[in-house]
């Protein structure tokens, strides 16, 4: 297996502590990784130098073995965040927001267009479908649609971005047990999707749910900044894990 | 003890105690010469003037004001539009460069907008000659200015996540800008073009009073040689198509509501491309047969020494007192009129007869309404306070019946099954759930009152405005550049509390 996302030594400091310090792992490809820890530990930090939108303090974030944040920003679609807050533009309709998911592959008028029309609908509704919501959504406005639903659009769009590496902050947070369990076997599976070319090389999730630690190789554990469990997911023991969450209280 | 805490329908009324100073200067002025005139004025209204060769030239008259307007709001957005958008902060960090241009356009921007449109009349009446396009860049460059900062803090304060999250799909900065940005940017930018357009309408108008031609110099000519059948046919003209103006933009506007798309932008866009250049077709036409032609005539800078001069030589103190009061006694009856006119005759009937009363005043331009108070007033600044106070009571009691009308009125109807008072249950039940958008709108009103206390003072023998008028008919120019500079800063210094006023009426 080959390294698809290495950090090494990454810091970043925060207004009043250091919100990652010295954090080094890797990403191989094939990878299914929980990133667990306590609130304000810094997963969402760390998945935010992992995709390019912070800037480490220092240390390098490096993908396919050259530094991210240089690869042009066309490049950079091959890492997918699924992120905690969707992001949604709500003023456009379903089709519109998971179009944004394929811009990096378009030009400007193409863009421009897709404000007006949806474009290349039969791709959406693939991505839409595979999502798990009705093909009848597609041309609704997101601001009418319920929380599970527009989960799923930002889900749409990250399976229109088709990217290697797919980072996701915290998806499963107020979602019903079934929707948990459909979300992770979509994001998990190990065969590829029809909207994808190529199924994902690898997928980070960052959860709250030490339960779910089962369904993935391996976990990482965070702690005030710093990696304190790196293992094969069925070496964790339920000990670490109880260390990882008490020592925050 | 327990804080006295004035409740916000009662803030809207308060303004209102600045008539009793005003009105008692202006009854004590008073004078009965010119009642037997105000007779006549009042009867013209009844009796405009049919005479085939006024229509002919209220109408030439009217065509060249829209014309300007039409052509000066197109170029105002387009320009507006493009300065909004490079000098925000998020287009220049999504291209991944420093800011530090935006913030300079900021500062450069600022300028043209703190000067009124009828002072960049008359600056570049002397500069370039009288020409048509003189009315047309005075509403386009102050216009420009305005819209570009309204687009450029709606730009700013849009939460970036979103924006983040398409760059972080790979999206070029262009693409990403679009598609994040301008859906929620559109609805703003197309409701304020809109208001833009009745305000371009308003300042071609008044530019013509001061003689840059169209349907305001006719009113200005009619008005002065007395003649007021003949002013009342091209003031019946202009409420006319002012009536139809707003019933157009009101339509556009519930027509956007119920259709969200981003076609209105790209229709919103057309109409803006076609005023421009049917503005500028139109005024060509009309200006064919006089040959005028620009000319360039920059006026020399002033040394330090002759600024050093005139700064001795103006009478500052009592010209920023006169300028600081004309704006605090206007904007308290420009604020405090329709909401107390509406709570005296709460009933259906007096309402629309306020309505008809507020479309008259806030069509006619100050100067006018000044000249005719003049009438039967000797000049003072109460006197030029009232004129402009009543315009823009005009503008503020439009926008509180339009939202009144929008209301339910539920609330009032709960209150008066308890036994309350009709006036009671107007207060509580209409005017309480409108009054902290009421005052927001107020504080951008005094904002807009400080920059137009230029206009009546330019007529009523007060403040800054009419220091200027006297520096630039003598060519003082050092004097010139120290008042468009003090008045720039006033008006700058104004806009900044009027935003924070602003932002505490709605946040609150």
């Amino acid at each position: 297996m080959s390294t698809l996302l290495e950090l090494r030594d990454v810091c970043l400091r925060g207004r009043q502590d250091q919100r990652l310090d010295h954090v080094s792992l890797s990403v191989c490809t094939g990878e299914t990784v929980a990133l667990l820890g306590p609130s304000g530990a810094g997963k969402s930090s760390l998945l935010a130098v992992a995709n390019g939108s912070l800037k480490p303090d220092a240390g390098e974030v490096l993908l396919q073995g050259s530094p991210l944040r240089q690869r042009p920003r066309q490049e950079r679609r091959q890492v997918g965040t699924l992120w905690q807050e969707l992001r949604l533009v709500e003023e456009l309709t379903v089709a519109q927001n998971i179009n944004s998911g394929a811009l990096g592959r378009r030009s400007l008028l193409w863009a421009l267009v897709n404000l007006l029309w949806p474009l290349e609908q039969r791709s959406c509704l693939r991505c839409l479908q595979q999502a798990g919501l009705e093909a009848n959504l597609i041309n609704r406005s997101v601001t009418s649609l319920s929380g599970g639903q527009r989960q799923r659009v930002a889900l749409a769009r990250l399976f229109r971005q088709r990217p290697e590496l797919v980072l996701a902050d915290e998806p499963l947070s107020s979602l019903d047990p079934a929707l948990v369990e459909e979300l992770l076997s979509t994001l998990l599976r190990s065969s590829p999707l029809d909207a994808f070319d190529t199924l994902p090389s690898a997928t980070v999730i960052c959860l709250h749910r030490p339960d779910l630690i089962d369904r993935f190789d391996r976990v990482i554990g965070l702690r005030k900044g710093r990696v304190v469990i790196d293992a094969p997911a069925r070496q964790v023991s339920d000990q670490e894990l109880q260390a990882l969450y008490a020592s925050a209280q | 003890m327990t804080r006295l805490r004035v409740s916000p329908p009662l803030l809207c009324l308060l303004p209102g105690l600045a008539l009793v100073p005003v009105l008692t200067v202006v009854t004590r002025s008073f004078h009965g010469g010119g009642v037997e005139t105000w007779w006549q004025f009042l009867q013209g209204a009844f009796h405009p003037s049919l005479d085939p060769a006024l229509l002919q030239s209220l109408s030439s008259g009217l065509q060249v004001t829209v014309a300007t307007a039409l052509m000066g709001w197109g170029l105002s957005i387009v320009l507006g539009t493009l300065l909004g958008v490079i000098s925000s902060d998020v287009v220049w960090t999504s291209f991944g460069l420093t800011t530090a241009p935006a913030r300079i356009l900021r500062m450069a921007t600022a300028l043209p907008r703190a000067v009124h449109e009828l002072l960049w009349g008359l600056l570049l009446l002397q500069v370039v000659g009288l020409h048509p396009w003189v009315a047309i860049a005075a509403i386009a460059i102050p216009y420009g200015a305005l819209v570009a900062r309204v687009l450029r803090d709606q730009i700013d304060s849009i939460d970036r996540q979103t924006l983040n999250a398409i760059l972080q799909c790979g999206a070029g900065a262009p693409a990403a800008l679009l598609t994040a940005l301008l859906p929620p940017v559109q609805p703003i930018l197309l409701s304020y073009g809109g208001y833009r357009l009745e305000c371009a309408l308003r300042s071609a108008t008044l530019l013509g009073v001061f003689g840059l031609g169209g349907i305001g110099t006719e009113l200005k000519l009619t008005l002065q040689s007395l003649q007021f059948s003949e002013f009342w046919t091209g003031l019946w003209l202009l409420m006319a198509l002012s009536v139809v103006l707003e019933q157009l933009l009101g339509l556009w506007r519930r027509t956007r509501q119920q259709r969200a798309s981003q076609w209105n932008v790209v229709a919103f866009l057309l109409i803006t491309l076609l005023s421009i250049a049917g503005g500028g077709w139109w005024v060509h036409s009309l200006f064919s047969e006089s040959s005028t032609t620009l000319q360039w005539m920059v006026p020399p800078l002033p040394s330090f020494a002759e600024l050093q001069r005139a700064s001795a030589e103006l009478p500052w103190g009592t010209m920023l007192e006169q300028t600081l009061r004309t704006t605090l006694l206007a904007a308290g009856i420009a604020i405090g009129l329709p909401p107390l006119t509406l709570l005296l005759l709460p009933t259906s009937i007096a309402q629309k007869i306020w309505q008809v009363l507020w479309t008259v005043q806030r069509v006619l331009p100050p100067p006018l309404t000044l000249l005719m108070l003049l009438l039967v007033n000797l000049p003072s600044l109460s006197l030029a306070a009232l004129a402009l106070g009543l315009h823009n009571a005009g503008v503020m009691g439009r926008l509180l019946s339009e939202g009144l009308a929008q209301q339910s009125t539920s609330l009032q109807r709960a209150i008066e099954a308890t036994g309350a008072g009709s006036r009671q249950a107007w207060l509580l039940g209409q005017l309480s759930p409108q009054s902290r958008a009421y005052l927001a709108y107020g504080a951008y009103r005094t904002d807009v009152i400080l920059r137009e206390t230029v206009v009546v003072g330019l007529v009523g023998g007060t403040g800054l405005g009419w220091m200027l008028i006297e520096s630039l008919s003598s060519f003082h120019w050092a004097a010139v550049v120290l008042l468009i500079g003090v008045f720039a800063g006033l008006t700058l210094t104004g806009e900044a509390i009027s935003d924070r006023l602003r932002q505490n009426w709605l946040q609150a």
